[in-house]
C-alpha cells in the first residue's frame, strides 16, 4: 500500500531552482534513505512531505486507517532551537557555563512530562526508549545545559515515543557515539516491525536493517538504486600561503592543566584532569557523549567561568593572572556544533569568515587590506568565493561547516580546537574536511580534534586523551 | 540629605544638564589599563551585578563580591551566583578597606543604606561607581570628599550585557564622573577602563553627567517607556472587546505587538517603524499621532517639571516611608486589568499583521516617543541623552511586555520607573477619554488597509514622509544607530 507519493513536485527558493518534478513513492511499512551531495535538495524535500515550505505539483500521504500507530507524519530536523519559558529564543553561546539562579528553560524531566501529556503517550515505552540511549542521567537538566549529541538523542526519543505512521529523521547519526548509534538502529527497526515507516537522510554507511531502499538526489531529481553511492571525490586546492606559514608560538608548552576539577552542585562534570599540550601536537579528543568533552575545552577557550578556580596554565600563562578572554582566544581557532549553532545568523559567509580575525561572533569592525587578501584566498580555496556574500544559515550544512573551519583557521593561529567539525556531514564530506585538517597541519599548528569514529579521522594526528564520565581513563602518544 | 540638583546654581545646572558627549573608538586606546592590578568589589549580584562582574573578570581585572552578612549566611540568591562561577565573596568589612573601586549594583531603593555602610569602610582615595544617579542627584547623597564618584550604565538587561560581550560585541553604555568627587582627577578615565572591561566601548559611549542621566532617565521612564506602553495597551485592549474583538487575538495582539513594532523603531528609527504601514495606514497614524501629541503634551511636560524640581522624587519617597503604599495597591491594580487577566490565544498572527492591525499602537508609539524627546530637549537635556531615554529603551521595555505582560513589565523595571509608571497611566487615561471614543476597529484589532483601495494624495504622502525623517529625534538617531549596528534581531513568538 502506497503511504506516500509525489508527482512532478518541483520547488524553487526565490530564484533557484532545487527540486524539479519530482516523482517519489513510498510503501507502508518500507524503510528508506535519501542520500545526495550537500545541497542537492535532500532537506528542502523532506520539508515538502511535512509540509514546512512551499511547492508545485503533487505530494499525497494516504494515512492506514487501521494502523495502531497515529495517523502523523514526523519530521526530525538535523538542527533543532528550544525556546525558553516564555516563547523566545535568545538565548546565547556558552550560556550553560554561566551559573545564574533563575531558571529560563525546563528540565529534561518536564518537558518529556508535557510531551507525553500532549499527545498521551505511555509511559513505560518512554523507559524503555530512554535506558535503550541511556538517557536517564540527563533528566534534571536544563534544556539549555545538555550538549549536542544529547539534544540529539531527545529528538530522537520524543520522535520514537510518539511512532507516527511516517517518520522522516534528517542526519539521525549526528553527535552520537558509536554505542548509541548501534541502539538507535535497533530502535529503528524496532520503529518499521511495528508497522512504521522510515525515511531517513543520510550518507552514513552504517544503517539499520530495516533500510533497503535507496534514493540518491542529484541535479533537482532521483535516481534511486540498490546500494550506497560513491560520490566522486573532490581534489584540494594549494594550500593559501599565508597558511604555510609556521605559527608563532608564544611558549613550548600551551596547555598545561593540573588537577582539575569542575562541579555543579552535586555533579562531577570532570575530575581530577592532568593534560599537557605542546606546540604542534595533534591531539584527539574522545568520549562518550556527556563524558566531559565540551567543558574540558571550554576551559582552554576562556569560556568557562570555573577555569578561574582551577590550575591550569595557558600559552604560558596561569590562568586568573590578569588576562583576558580574548588575550586567550587569539591564539586559537575553535569551531564546534555549539558555536555554530549560536552562530551570527545575520553573517554573509565573508563576515562569518572575517570575524575570525577578532573571535568575535559575527563581524563588527573594519578589515585591512591584508586581512581582505588573504580572505579571498582563502574563501577561493575552500570553494566559497561565489557564495561570499550569501547568508551563511542559507548555505546547505556541510558548506557552513566548511565557512566556520575557514573562520578557524584566518588568522593562521597556534592551536586549533575542532570540536566535532564533521558533525552532521556525510562520509563524503567528512573525508574532504580530514583532508583539509591534514593539509593545514603540516605548518606545525597543534590541534585538538574531537571525533567520535576512530574510523573517519585526520591522519595527522599524533595524541589520544579519552574521557570518561569526567575522568581521563587514556593519555598516550599514538 | 537635600535634592543635589536644588542646591546648584541655575548656571551649573544647565552646565551639568548638558553634558553629552558621544565618545569616538580612539578614546579608548588605553583598554582596561586605569584598572589593571586594582581591586575591584561588586556590592550586589542580581542580574547586573553578576554579569558585568563576568564581563570584568574576563577582561583581566580582578573582581570579587561584598554581600550583606546574612545573603551569606542564608546562602541567598546573591551567594550562590557568585560562589556558583567562582567569584571570591566576602561581607562588606571584609572586602570594602581594601578595594580600590567599590561597584555598588544593588536596586535604587536601598542605595542609601548600603552606601552609608559601604562609605566608612572604604579607603582614602579609593572610588566609588555607580549605575543610576538618583541617590546622588535626588537624594542628595554625600560622599566622603576623598573618594571619586563615577557612573557606568549599561544600557541593557544584565543577561545582553554578558551574551553581546562573549559575541565580542557590547551593549550601548552611558558613564559620568560627578563633579563634586573627581578630587584626583581620575574619574573619566576609570569610568573608560571599567566601559571596556564590560565591552560598551564598542556599541557607543555617551559620556554624561549623574544630572542629565536622572533628569533623563527619569522622564524617559515615565512617560514613553512603561507610561505609555501600559496607557496605550490596557486601552487598546479594552477597545477591542467593546468592539466584540475575540479577547483571545485581542490579548495577543496587544501583548507581542508592542515588541513587533519597537523592533523596527530599534532597527529605523520612528520612520522605519512607520515605513511598514501601507501608505494611508501612514498618513493615518500621523494624523492621530499628531493628534495624541497636544492631547498628551501637558502631561508629558508637567512630568518633567515634577522631575526637574524635584516634587516626583519628594512624593515618592514619602511613599518609601509609607512602606510603599501606593506603589503596592497600583501594582495589585495593574495585576487585575482585563488585559492581564486574560490569556492570549493560540492563534498566529504575523509579522507584518501586527503592523497593519494595530496601527494605533505605531501611533501611540511615535507621539510618546517624539514628545518624551522634545520635552526633554526643551528643558535643557541634549539630543543624545534625550534619545537613549526615549527611542532607545523603548524596544528593550517591550520585549518585557511581551514576555508576561504589564505585570512582569512593572517587575522588571525599577521601583522608581514602576512607580512613575503608574502615575502617568492614572492621569492619561482620562485625558485620552474623548479620543479613544473616536477609534474604531480599523485602527486596532482589524487591517487598517481592508476594503481601501491604497490611494494616498501625492503631496500629502511627500509631507508626511518629509516630516517623519526630518524630526530632531530621526536625524540624531540616525548617527547614534549607525555606532550599534551589529543589533540582534529578536524573534516573534
Amino acid at each position: 500500500m502506497i503511504l506516500l507519493n509525489t508527482e512532478e513536485l518541483s520547488i524553487r527558493y526565490g530564484a533557484k531552482t532545487v527540486l524539479t518534478g519530482v516523482s517519489f513513492a513510498v510503501n507502508q511499512g518500507e524503510g528508506w534513505v535519501i542520500r545526495g551531495i550537500s545541497g542537492s535538495g535532500k532537506t528542502t524535500f523532506a520539508r515538502a512531505i511535512a509540509g514546512t515550505v512551499k511547492y508545485t505539483g503533487k505530494l499525497n500521504i494516504r494515512y492506514d486507517a487501521q494502523s495502531l500507530l497515529p495517523a502523523k507524519t514526523l519530521f526530525v530536523e538535523s538542527w533543532y532551537r528550544f525556546t525558553n519559558l516564555e516563547g523566545d529564543r535568545n538565548f546565547y553561546y556558552q550560556q550553560r557555563y554561566n551559573h545564574q539562579q533563575r531558571r529560563d528553560t525546563v528540565t529534561i524531566a518536564r518537558e518529556l512530562e508535557l510531551y507525553g501529556q500532549e499527545y498521551a503517550l505511555d509511559n513505560n515505552r518512554l523507559q524503555a526508549l530512554m535506558s535503550a540511549l541511556d538517557y536517564d542521567r540527563v533528566l534534571d537538566e536544563q534544556l539549555f545545559e545538555i550538549s549536542s549529541g544529547e539534544h540529539k538523542k531527545l529528538q530522537l526519543i520524543k520522535a520514537l515515543w510518539l511512532r507516527p505512521q511516517l517518520l522522516i529523521i534528517d542526519q539521525p547519526y549526528t553527535g552520537l557515539d558509536v554505542k548509541s548509534r548501534g541502539r538507535l538502529n535497533d530502535l529503528l527497526n524496532e520503529y518499521t516491525v511495528n508497522g512504521g515507516t522510515l525515511l531517513l537522510i543520510s550518507n552514513d554507511a552504517e544503517l539499520p536493517s530495516c533500510v533497503n531502499h535507496f534514493a540518491v538526489l542529484m541535479n533537482g531529481q532521483f535516481t534511486t538504486s540498490d546500494s550506497a553511492v560513491v560520490f566522486e571525490e573532490k581534489l584540494l586546492q594549494p594550500l593559501p600561503e599565508f597558511l604555510k606559514e609556521p605559527p608563532q608560538y608564544s611558549a613550548p608548552t600551551l596547555i598545561d592543566m593540573k588537577q582539575v576539577h569542575v562541579q555543579y552542585g552535586d555533579k562531577q562534570v570532570l575530575k581530577d584532569i592532568c593534560w599537557q599540550v605542546n606546540a604542534g601536537e595533534r591531539w584527539l579528543l574522545q568520549g562518550h557523549n556527556g563524558s566531559g568533552k565540551s567543558t574540558l575545552l571550554s576551559l582552554i577557550t576562556g569560556d568557562h567561568p570555573q577555569a578561574y578556580a582551577n590550575n591550569i596554565k595557558l600559552f604560558g600563562v596561569q590562568r586568573g593572572a590578569g588576562e583576558s578572554i580574548w588575550d586567550i582566544k587569539k591564539r586559537i581557532g575553535l569551531i564546534s556544533p555549539e558555536l555554530h549553532w549560536y552562530f551570527d545568523a545575520n553573517a554573509t559567509v565573508l563576515q562569518s569568515l572575517a570575524s575570525g580575525f577578532f573571535d568575535s561572533n559575527g563581524l563588527y569592525r573594519q578589515l585591512r587590506y591584508m586581512q581582505k587578501q588573504q580572505l579571498n584566498e582563502l574563501l577561493k580555496f575552500l570553494d566559497l568565493y561565489d557564495v561570499k556574500d550569501e547568508l551563511l544559515t542559507t548555505l546547505p550544512l556541510g558548506k557552513q561547516r566548511l565557512a566556520l573551519l575557514g573562520r578557524t583557521i584566518i588568522k593562521n593561529p597556534q592551536l586549533l580546537v575542532l570540536d566535532e567539525p564533521c558533525q552532521g556531514l556525510d562520509q563524503q564530506q567528512t573525508q574532504y574536511f580530514n583532508k583539509l585538517v591534514d593539509e593545514i597541519s603540516k605548518n606545525g599548528v597543534t590541534i585538538i580534534y574531537v571525533g567520535h569514529f576512530e574510523t573517519q579521522l585526520p591522519a595527522c594526528i599524533t595524541h589520544k586523551l579519552v574521557l570518561q564520565d569526567g575522568r581521563c581513563i587514556e593519555n598516550t602518544r599514538l | 540629605m537635600a535634592n543635589y540638583f536644588n542646591t546648584l546654581p541655575l548656571r551649573e545646572q544647565l552646565n551639568q544638564l548638558g553634558v553629552c558627549e558621544f565618545m569616538s573608538n580612539d578614546e579608548f586606546l588605553d583598554g582596561v589599563d586605569a584598572l589593571k592590578g586594582k581591586k575591584i568589589v561588586i556590592v550586589g549580584c542580581g542580574a547586573q551585578g553578576l554579569n558585568q562582574g563576568l564581563n570584568l573578570r574576563d577582561s583581566g581585572l580582578d573582581v570579587s563580591y561584598a554581600l550583606r552578612k546574612e545573603a551569606i549566611e542564608e546562602k541567598r540568591a546573591s551567594w550562590k551566583n557568585a560562589t556558583d562561577n567562582n567569584f571570591n565573596v566576602g561581607t562588606y568589612e571584609e572586602l570594602i578597606p581594601s578595594a580600590d573601586l567599590v561597584i555598588n549594583l544593588t536596586p535604587d531603593k536601598q542605595h542609601t543604606s548600603v552606601v552609608s555602610a559601604v562609605m566608612p569602610l572604604m579607603k582614602q582615595g579609593a572610588t566609588l561607581s555607580y549605575s543610576h544617579g538618583f541617590n546622588i542627584v535626588e537624594e542628595g547623597m554625600q560622599i566622603r570628599k576623598d573618594l571619586t564618584v563615577i557612573m557606568v550604565a549599561p544600557k541593557s538587561p544584565g543577561s545582553e550585557v554578558r551574551a553581546e560581550y562573549l559575541r565580542g560585541f557590547g551593549v550601548p553604555t552611558l558613564i559620568a564622573v560627578h563633579p563634586e568627587n573627581d578630587p584626583e582627577g581620575k574619574g573619566l578615565e576609570q569610568a573608560k577602563a571599567y566601559c571596556v572591561g564590560t565591552g560598551g566601548h564598542r556599541a557607543g559611549v555617551l559620556r554624561s553627567s549623574f544630572v542629565a542621566e536622572v533628569k533623563s532617565d527619569l522622564m524617559g521612564e515615565q512617560t514613553i517607556l512603561c507610561g505609555l506602553l501600559q496607557t496605550g495597551s490596557i486601552l487598546s485592549f479594552d477597545k477591542m472587546i467593546e468592539k466584540g474583538i475575540d479577547p483571545g487575538y485581542a490579548s495577543k495582539l496587544v501583548q507581542y505587538g508592542v515588541e513587533v513594532i519597537t523592533e523596527a523603531l530599534k532597527h529605523g528609527g520612528v520612520t522605519g517603524m512607520m515605513d511598514r504601514l501601507s501608505n494611508p495606514a501612514k498618513i493615518k497614524a500621523f494624523r492621530i499621532s499628531e493628534e495624541l501629541k497636544t492631547i498628551m503634551r501637558p502631561l508629558f511636560q508637567k512630568h518633567q517639571d515634577d522631575i526637574m524640581s524635584g516634587e516626583f522624587s519628594r512624593i515618592m519617597m514619602e511613599d518609601w516611608a509609607n512602606g510603599d503604599a501606593n506603589l503596592l495597591k497600583w501594582r495589585a491594580e495593574t495585576g487585575e486589568t482585563a488585559f492581564e487577566k486574560t490569556p492570549a490565544g493560540d492563534v498566529k498572527i504575523g509579522d507584518q499583521e501586527y503592523f497593519d492591525n494595530y496601527t494605533l499602537m505605531v501611533a501611540f508609539i511615535k507621539a510618546g516617543v517624539e514628545l518624551a524627546f522634545e520635552t526633554m530637549v526643551e528643558a535643557g537635556i541634549k539630543p543624545e541623552s534625550a534619545y537613549y531615554e526615549s527611542l532607545h529603551e523603548t524596544p528593550l521595555i517591550a520585549n518585557t511586555i511581551a514576555r508576561k505582560k504589564l505585570f512582569e513589565m512593572n517587575r522588571v523595571i525599577s521601583d522608581t520607573a514602576e512607580y512613575g509608571c503608574y502615575l502617568f497611566d492614572q492621569a492619561c487615561k482620562p485625558l485620552l477619554a474623548d479620543f479613544m471614543k473616536t477609534v474604531d476597529t480599523d485602527l486596532v484589532g482589524k487591517n487598517f488597509n481592508e476594503g481601501k483601495d491604497g490611494a494616498v494624495d501625492n503631496q500629502e504622502l511627500v509631507e508626511v514622509n518629509e516630516a517623519l525623517r526630518s524630526h530632531p529625534v530621526e536625524l540624531v538617531g540616525t548617527v547614534l544607530r549607525k555606532a550599534m549596528t551589529a543589533m540582534k534581531a529578536i524573534k516573534t513568538a
